[in-house]
């Protein structure tokens, strides 16, 4: 039972950081409908910055000091994507043009940081453990958790409380009309690939001392982030929550159960909602809500 | 001019150019055959992959070019259509026609099994949801102990035909491959011809249209996949009785996104357009990759960026463009 | 004689939008029945609601006698309900042959055969190119159909509906947009339809209504105003007042009656 409840907490971390990545991927393709296959290479830009910043944990002023760097460069990254997507307007062109973008930056980033894999330390302050469930469990995935609490309710006030999300949840809703009734949405567009491509690459920042940095994590982390938002609805914020929280539980049960179907479970998991709700739980389009 | 003779006049062209095309083909074939005669083991080797890796490239062309269904996920059918095929021939029999049907069926089983989670979207969302496919047969690939995982499938020995001996050579190898490519070839340029083909076509086109005239699209679709499906595990069987091994990087992601350049280098929908991509881009990959410092995905992801602004209707759609032109002027 | 199509409380709601409200209409075999109003008075909802394009919100559409409410787009159209769209919907990409003979290889059953190349399908393909000539399109069918005129896609597309055999066919909206010699060659193709061919003609163009039509439904705000022939439809001061909103209703009916 405890070994559950621990996967439990494993899972819930797991959902923090998904629902960290999934967003910027959701939102993008909900407003514009781009596919952008560069979202993995985005958390793994994060996810080396970690490395090369506070790879060895020893300085916590470094893992702070990398967050907002990967932001920038996540950002700067999100900002070219959107520039380039905007450049074409069939929908295969920009998936194909972020397919390359993000073959790119993978192979770059393997010239600079070598093909092995490189774990990140968490930071010393928060590197211990903590007895819960009578098992002790690492500090820093508590602090995960929190950080995801706090990101989905901040998200949740942005997009759903204030003038900007209102905007936001209308572009998503139809295009055509917000563009119609005279708001420029090509600043809005560009804004919310490069806020969502920061985020991710935070979370690959966040992520480095629960998953690390390696060639190869882009592609795993883009198909997560694919499933949450399939499984959540294309376009919802409440959506790439829930998605996130339930492949982060669907994970962490298969790691603990069956390691060898973790993979399989997960596919399982997006084939069943599918079947039941062919456009995902919380979809955006057919009800106005983030 | 009348209708009647407007449609003689044309009428009248069609033989011509059906000719012409018909001696470019089996030129093309003669040359194709003739190259273990004349060439090194090497690079009839790299022939026998590009050949095999075409037939993915047509699965992917029959459902991105021909029905509108732009995918990334043809590689897990290719896998498994490669992984049965290795599995046979390491616990059953080295007869590559087996083989080869068993990567069929494997290709074809796999597609229906995933591909109705698929075939209800479209567009963007379609190659969302087979890419997310795609690397779900990856991922489990990489962990299922029975496969190999990680290590991949090795110790398929040398393929036989018919009862012959082992065929060693990397020519008659070639020539196995080069044959059933023809066949498969072949066969989905009659599927294009044939009145599903025109199903498909409308499909792509104007799927409300296709409702409004009686069609169930649904049914259409799931039927391109599971066929499509089939052609990739073909291909697969075609790779793993060349290389003899397995792995998952067979099926990953970069295999699925190589085969939709080579559809898209090539031209959507024109079946030889597509071939053409699939050697250039197996070309770029491995050889050009050794000349940039092994730094191929560098290139190749420049070449997708460039595809797009360049080309945009693929080395198909310039050719149509020059012969429309050289009419224009004649 | 009963009707080949009947629509009984017919009705379609945008969330609190009622576009088309308790609709009763019926059109007999054989007949060439017109539905006008003005722009907003549910037209193209009511069409694309028979069509089965859009669920009904309330009300029964009965087609040959049995009900078809409830059937989706492809089956009503199976059973010889066919429409043609207000933006001429045909595929762009095929040829023009090709068009027509999608609908004709969907009749002959043959739309899901790859063992043969599509010319060899000798009925289909003849079939196809008489549907071409009868519109006049016969020596395009090589060509692409992007390649043709906005007024040739309408005859290609009522050849490709003609092809699927239909025994009611609804055109909405089929002149819009054209050039008057290119509507005339449409009123007259119309006119050339073999008779027993229901028709239900969405129409702004008030001299092709009363040129082709046998009744005359008028549609206002959702609702029938008036409904029957030609010249029961001129007379009628309800008419008058709502649709054309004036009295001079001579000055704008004089078209019709040279």
């Amino acid at each position: 039972m405890v070994t559950y409840l621990v996967g439990a907490l494993n899972g819930l971390a797991m959902g923090s950081l998904l629902f960290a990545i999934a967003l910027g991927l959701s939102l993008v393709f909900g407003m514009m409908d781009v596919l952008n296959l560069a979202h993995g290479a985005v958390y793994l830009v994060g996810a080396y910055v970690a490395v090369a910043l506070a790879g060895d944990g020893a300085s916590p002023a470094a893992f702070v000091l990398a967050v907002p760097a990967a932001a920038g460069a996540g950002a700067v990254l999100g900002g070219v994507l959107a520039g380039l997507s905007r450049a074409t307007p069939h929908h295969l062109d920009q998936a194909l043009l972020t397919l390359g973008v993000s073959l790119v930056v993978a192979e770059l980033l393997s010239v600079f940081f070598g093909n092995d894999v490189h774990s990140v330390a968490a930071p010393a302050p928060v590197a211990g453990s903590v007895t819960v469930f009578g098992e002790s469990y690492p500090v820093y995935r508590l602090l995960v958790i929190g950080f995801g609490v706090v990101l989905a309710v901040g998200v949740y006030a942005l997009v759903e409380r204030s003038r900007l999300g209102s905007l936001i949840r209308a572009t998503v809703a139809d295009r055509g009309m917000v563009s119609a009734l005279g708001v420029h949405t090509g600043r809005v567009l560009v804004g919310v690939f490069a806020a969502g491509a920061g985020l991710a690459a935070v979370g690959g920042v966040l992520a480095g001392p629960i998953l690390g940095a390696a060639p190869g994590l882009d592609e795993k982390v883009l198909l997560l982030a694919l499933v949450v938002v399939v499984i959540g609805g294309l376009g919802s914020v409440r959506g790439a929550l829930l998605g996130a929280v339930l492949i982060g539980q669907v994970q962490a049960l298969g790691t603990t159960l069956l390691p060898e179907y973790a993979s399989f479970l997960v596919f399982a998991a997006m084939a069943l909602v599918l079947l039941l709700r062919p456009a995902g739980l919380l979809p955006a389009r057919t009800a106005v809500h983030a | 001019m009348s209708a009647a003779e407007r449609t003689q006049a044309v009428d009248g062209i069609r033989p011509r150019r059906t000719a012409g095309k018909a001696v470019v083909a089996v030129a093309v074939l003669l040359l194709l055959a003739a190259a273990p005669l004349v060439l090194g083991a090497y690079p009839v080797s790299t022939m026998t992959r590009i050949l095999a890796f075409a037939v993915l490239v047509l699965s992917v062309d029959l459902l991105t070019g021909v029905t509108g269904l732009p995918t990334l996920g043809q590689a897990a059918y290719f896998g498994a259509g490669a992984y049965t095929a290795a599995l046979v021939g390491i616990h059953l029999t080295s007869d590559a026609s087996v083989q080869l049907l068993a990567g069929l069926v494997a290709g074809l089983v796999t597609a229906a099994l995933t591909g109705w989670v698929a075939v209800r979207a479209r567009g963007v969302v379609f190659l969302m949801l087979t890419l997310a496919i795609g690397e779900s047969v990856h991922q489990v690939a990489d962990t299922w102990s029975v496969v190999g995982a990680s290590n991949g499938l090795a110790g398929m020995p040398p393929i036989t035909l018919f009862g012959g001996p082992p065929l060693l050579a990397a020519g008659f190898v070639y020539w196995w491959v080069l044959a059933a490519a023809v066949v498969v070839f072949a066969a989905v340029a009659l599927v294009v011809r044939s009145p599903y083909g025109r199903t498909l076509r409308g499909i792509r086109d104007n799927e409300a249209r296709m409702r409004a005239l009686g069609y169930r699209p649904a049914l259409a679709r799931y039927g391109v996949f599971c066929l499509a499906g089939a052609v990739a595990g073909t291909g697969g069987a075609l790779w793993a009785a060349h290389a003899r091994f397995v792995s998952p990087g067979d099926l990953g992601f970069e295999v699925a996104a190589l085969a939709l350049l080579s559809v898209v280098i090539g031209g959507a929908g024109s079946l030889w357009g597509p071939c053409l991509g699939a050697a250039l881009v197996l070309l770029v990959r491995d050889n050009l990759s050794a000349a940039v410092g092994g730094h191929g995905p560098l290139v190749l992801g420049l070449v997708f960026v460039a595809v797009v602004f360049l080309l945009p209707r693929g080395v198909a759609g310039l050719a149509a463009g020059i012969r429309r032109r050289k009419e224009g002027l004649s | 004689m009963t009707p080949l199509l009947e629509l009984r409380g017919l009705t379609r709601a945008y969330g609190s939008l009622t576009a088309v409200s308790g609709v009763d209409l019926s059109v007999l075999p054989g007949e060439r029945h017109a539905l006008i109003g003005p722009n907003g008075a549910g037209k193209s909802t009511l069409f694309a609601t028979v069509a089965g394009t859009l669920p009904a919100t309330a009300g029964t559409v009965l087609f040959d006698g049995a009900d078809v409410t409830a059937l989706p787009e492809a089956k009503r159209a199976r059973r010889g309900l066919l429409r043609t769209y207000q933006h001429s919907s045909v595929f762009l990409g095929c040829s023009v042959l090709d068009n027509v003979a999608l609908a004709v290889q969907r009749v002959h059953r043959v739309a899901h055969r790859f063992d043969r190349a599509a010319r060899r399908f000798r009925r289909t393909e003849a079939e196809a190119l008489r549907h071409l000539e009868s519109v006049g399109l016969a020596g395009r069918g090589a060509d692409p159909a992007a390649a043709l005129s906005h007024g040739e896609r309408r005859q290609l597309e009522v050849a490709m509906v003609l092809a699927a055999e239909p025994s009611l066919v609804m055109f909405d909206e089929p002149t819009a947009g054209m050039s008057a010699a290119e509507t005339e060659r449409f009123a007259a193709l119309v006119e050339r339809l073999p008779s027993e061919l229901t028709l239900l003609i969405v129409e702004h163009d008030l001299d092709v209504v009363f040129r082709l039509a046998d009744r005359v439904t008028v549609l206002h705000l959702g609702q029938v105003l008036a409904s029957g022939t030609a010249e029961q439809i001129r007379a009628d001061d309800a008419v008058r007042a709502a649709y054309l909103g004036s009295a001079r209703t001579d000055d704008l009916f004089t078209g019709g009656t040279p």
